[in-house]
């Protein structure tokens, strides 16, 4: 039993950090109907400007916090440059400018840091918490901790400030929020920056667990897919439900199915992704209906 | 919105003038005589080059066939890629098969995987196709490494390449160089007939407007799922072709960017155009291997940088450009009435 | 003066011109409506006025030029557009679609005040506060987009077929506020119309317009006694 528990803990960690990538793919759907391909990449480049402050010598936090705000200005910067010109184009283009993006910006974190691994200090202490057999490592709590500071944050945004509003209006019907004056572009970008910023987060509990490598966040990618998909691409609660179920049952399937075992566990998004979107599209919190004016 | 549209339908450049048929053979006959000549020119590397040219030609033209023509994203042709060449190399290497009968049976492999990944896939909306089929490509690899007594794991499997008869009296790198090119003319001819078919129509009203298409009778998932297969055959049939022309197959060689890679090269060298997946084989041959002495990631970058600005400026491609060009060219030339 | 000026106005989407040529003038305080059959023009003058299609001619309110801007910026003009199809925020509450009526609007106290003038225009929103909005009917969707567009104190207040959909009783209550409101808070209103009697009894004046082009001006008294236009043009009998 405890050991079952111990993989369920695990399976959370690991959700946890999925369920950030998943969300910051879904305020972008959210906003402008796109599914944003290039997000892991994005996230990967703000993993190595965080790298790169403290290579430089800065103190973790602060490089943390000005990591937050490139990403957050390049978010913006990339949907005012790359997506604006595109926006309303069918969905083909757009799935393909963003996969431009992708290979773009993966090529272009090789080209800056080298395709060498490099190390990134864990901002949690080291150890665990031990209780009735099974141990919780700090870094686990810290990672859960941490999405649970972001999803309380992007709530206080969303339900309690004017902006939140406004942005909430124009993911509901761009064209009536326009005519109450709320100016639409200015808003999409902002959805963008503030994804590139959650993003970066995830990138950054992703980095000590893994290794910091322009590819590092392939393989999350897809698990924030399969989440976002789980829960519904218009939720960003689901998406963190999303996150945290697909982390566990990724866990459990590579613990307890032999046929799937560490190595196939990327079968386990795949699987998801296609029942879900074959039994239920719009997800467990989805809206039935997704029609965009 | 204010901003400018994008859309990726073809520039209705063939409309406003369709170039003369017997240019048209003409010209293709010219470009055969140059493919035939080529491999007694030049080194054996580059006959090596322009072999793998022709393999991702027949790749992307089976891309095309979905993405170009009937409008679907696939993210993970590399798969059905994989699958052939593995298909090819299992024949060769547990059945001892000829070679010529490793092609069939690859790209009929593909076909059926395709009408099987095809059916459920294609109930799906375009970005969720997406999704699926990048899903497949990432899962691939681990699966062809678990299954190691068959397909050699890690180490993948390492083959005898075909060897030239005797009354050629060709060199191994010129046996190979025809052998993918009768395939890839085959492949060529297979493509422009279907699409000239009731298919070929069908996929392109898909494209244009499903719900037209459906309103006037094409039946929806049918012809998603035809298109599907018929473009997972032909990547599998490259793959099979890949697998003769290299010996040997491994993991490693089919990653998820293998796929993307395809899909950048197609779309930069035209989607929906018949000569786009030729240049969008030079493009995945070369651009690499030229731009890699700069940096190990010049080609991303270069790649990258291209599919965004085409994309904006040429949704059909460099054909599109070169149509777009050639129109330019023949309305500038005084006709005689 | 916050007259709403409209001069040789030309509209259309893309290639397709809708509107040739319209001019027209309303005061402010004063109710115009807008009449005529289907595909007439109606809703593009609307949104010619807001800025939602793009025009060719002059408008301007109180001497400021709308025309060439985009629609959030006319907004934050003062001009409340209540567009076809209400333009609800479906999955919102009904009070945070009334605050986004305010949206541009700075001063909290204000707004405050103005929500609770708006739920003695509507009291029945006031019991709906905390619903979504898209689980409200017709009517009270009606109400609250009109709500929603009074929450910008505006100076002018487009409203496309108010009526639509509704049920006759509904509607009449619905145009008594509009009136109302036209009353208590000098609000120039722009109303377009299939109902025209409905509109009239609301109007000072009126014109009438058919395939882009105003073909009859006058007042509403006028408008209403020419029974020969109302049958012809409004398909309406008196």
């Amino acid at each position: 039993m405890a050991g079952f528990v111990q993989q369920v803990v695990e399976g959370l960690g690991a959700g946890a950090i999925y369920a950030s990538l998943a969300l910051a793919l879904v305020l972008i759907y959210q906003f402008t109907g796109i599914v944003n391909f290039a997000q892991g990449e994005l996230a990967m480049f703000s993993t190595y400007i965080a790298w790169q402050c403290v290579a430089a010598g800065l103190p973790f936090w602060l490089a943390l916090v000005l990591t937050l705000a490139v990403s957050f200005a390049g978010g913006m910067l990339i949907e005012r440059v790359i997506i604006r010109p595109v926006e309303g184009a069918p969905e083909l283009t757009i799935v393909i400018v963003t996969v431009g993006l992708f290979i773009f910006v993966n090529a272009a974190a090789g080209w800056i840091w080298t395709f060498l691994i490099k190390d990134f200090p864990n901002p949690f202490p080291g150890g665990a918490l031990e209780a009735a057999g099974v141990s919780v490592s700090f870094s686990t709590l810290g990672v859960l901790g941490v999405v649970a500071a972001v999803m309380g944050l992007l709530y206080l945004l969303f339900q309690h400030t004017k902006i939140g509003l406004g942005m909430r209006a124009v993911a509901t019907n761009p064209a009536s929020a326009r005519l109450v004056g709320i100016r639409v572009g200015r808003t999409l970008a902002l959805g963008w920056g503030l994804a590139a910023t959650v993003g970066a987060v995830s990138g950054v509990l992703v980095a000590p667990l893994l290794f910091l490598e322009p590819n590092m966040m392939g393989g999350v990618l897809i698990y924030a897919f399969a989440a976002a998909t789980l829960g519904g691409f218009d939720s960003p609660l689901g998406a963190v439900a999303g996150g945290l179920i697909v982390g566990v049952a990724e866990t459990l399937a590579g613990a307890y199915v032999g046929v799937i075992g560490s190595d196939l566990k990327v079968g386990v998004p795949l699987v998801i992704i296609l029942g879900v979107l074959l039994l239920r599209p719009q997800g467990l919190f989805g809206r039935a209906v997704v029609e965009r004016a | 919105m204010s901003a400018t549209k994008v859309v990726t339908e073809p520039a209705p450049v063939r409309e406003r003038r369709p170039p003369d048929p017997r240019w048209r053979w003409a010209g293709l006959a010219l470009l055969l005589a140059a493919a035939v000549y080529a491999p007694f020119q030049l080194v054996p590397f580059h006959v090596f080059q322009l072999t793998m040219v022709l393999v991702y030609a027949v790749a992307l033209l089976g891309l095309n066939l979905l993405v170009g023509h009937a409008g679907q994203i696939s993210l993970g042709h590399g798969a059905f890629f994989a699958v052939g060449a593995y298909s090819g190399a299992i024949l060769l290497d547990r059945w001892d098969l000829p070679y010529p009968l490793t092609l069939p049976v690859a790209a009929g492999v593909a076909f059926v995987l395709g009408l099987a990944l095809g059916v459920p896939a294609m109930r799906l909306r375009g970005l969720y196709l997406a999704l699926v089929t990048l899903a497949i490509a990432i899962f691939l690899v681990p699966l062809l490494k678990r299954f190691e007594a068959v397909t050699g794991g890690s180490m993948g499997l390492t083959l005898a390449k075909p060897a030239p008869p005797g009354w050629s009296g060709l060199a191994e790198d010129q046996w190979l160089y025809f052998l993918t090119l009768i395939v890839t003319v085959a492949a060529f001819l297979l493509a422009a007939g279907l699409l000239r078919s009731r298919v070929g129509r069908a996929l392109h009203a898909l494209r244009d407007n499903e719900t037209a298409a459906e309103v006037m009778g094409v039946r929806l998932s049918f012809y998603k799922t035809l298109a599907f297969a018929w473009s997972a055959m032909f990547a599998g049939a490259a793959g099979c072709v890949y697998t003769w022309v290299i010996g040997f197959v491994s993991p490693d060689s089919f990653t998820v960017n293998l796929s993307i890679t395809l899909l950048a090269g197609l779309v930069v060298g035209g989607l929906g155009s018949l000569s786009g997946p030729v240049l969008g084989g030079l493009f995945v041959m070369f651009v690499p291997s030229i731009s890699q002495d700069v940096n190990d990631a010049a080609p991303g970058v270069i790649f990258g940088l291209l599919i965004i600005v085409v994309m904006y400026v040429a949704p059909t491609g460099l054909a599109g450009l070169a149509a777009r060009l050639a129109g330019r060219l023949v309305k500038k030339i005084p006709r005689k009435e | 003066m916050s007259d709403l000026v409209v001069a040789d106005l030309v509209a259309g989407y893309g290639d397709a011109r809708v509107l040739h040529g319209v001019s027209f003038t309303v005061r402010e305080g004063e109710v115009c409506a807008i009449l005529g059959p289907n595909g007439a023009g109606k809703t593009t003058l609307l949104r010619a006025l807001s800025g939602v299609v793009r025009v060719r001619g002059t408008v301007t309110l109180g001497g400021t030029t709308l025309a060439g801007r985009s629609p959030d910026t006319i907004a934050r003009h003062g001009v409340a557009h209540v567009p076809e199809g209400r333009g609800t925020f479906m999955p919102l509450t009904v009070e945070e679609n009334l605050r986004l009526g305010a949206y541009v609007r700075r001063g909290g106290a204000e707004v405050e005040e103005d929500l609770g003038r708006i739920y003695t225009y509507f009291p029945v929103l006031k019991t709906r506060l905390k619903q979504a909005a898209g689980s409200l009917s017709g009517g009270e969707q009606q109400m609250l987009a009109l709500g929603r567009a009074l929450m910008l104190r505006p100076r002018l207040l487009l409203l496309d077929e108010p009526s639509l959909g509704l049920a006759p009783l509904v509607t009449r209550e619905l145009f008594r506020i509009v009136q109302a409101i036209n009353a208590e808070e000098r609000t120039t209103v722009v109303v377009v119309e299939q109902n025209a009697h409905l509109a009239l009894g609301i109007a000072q004046q009126a014109h009438v317009l058919e395939t882009g082009r105003i073909v009859l001006s006058g007042t509403a008294a006028e408008i209403r006694a020419d029974e020969q236009v109302a049958q012809s043009y409004l398909g309406y009998r008196v």
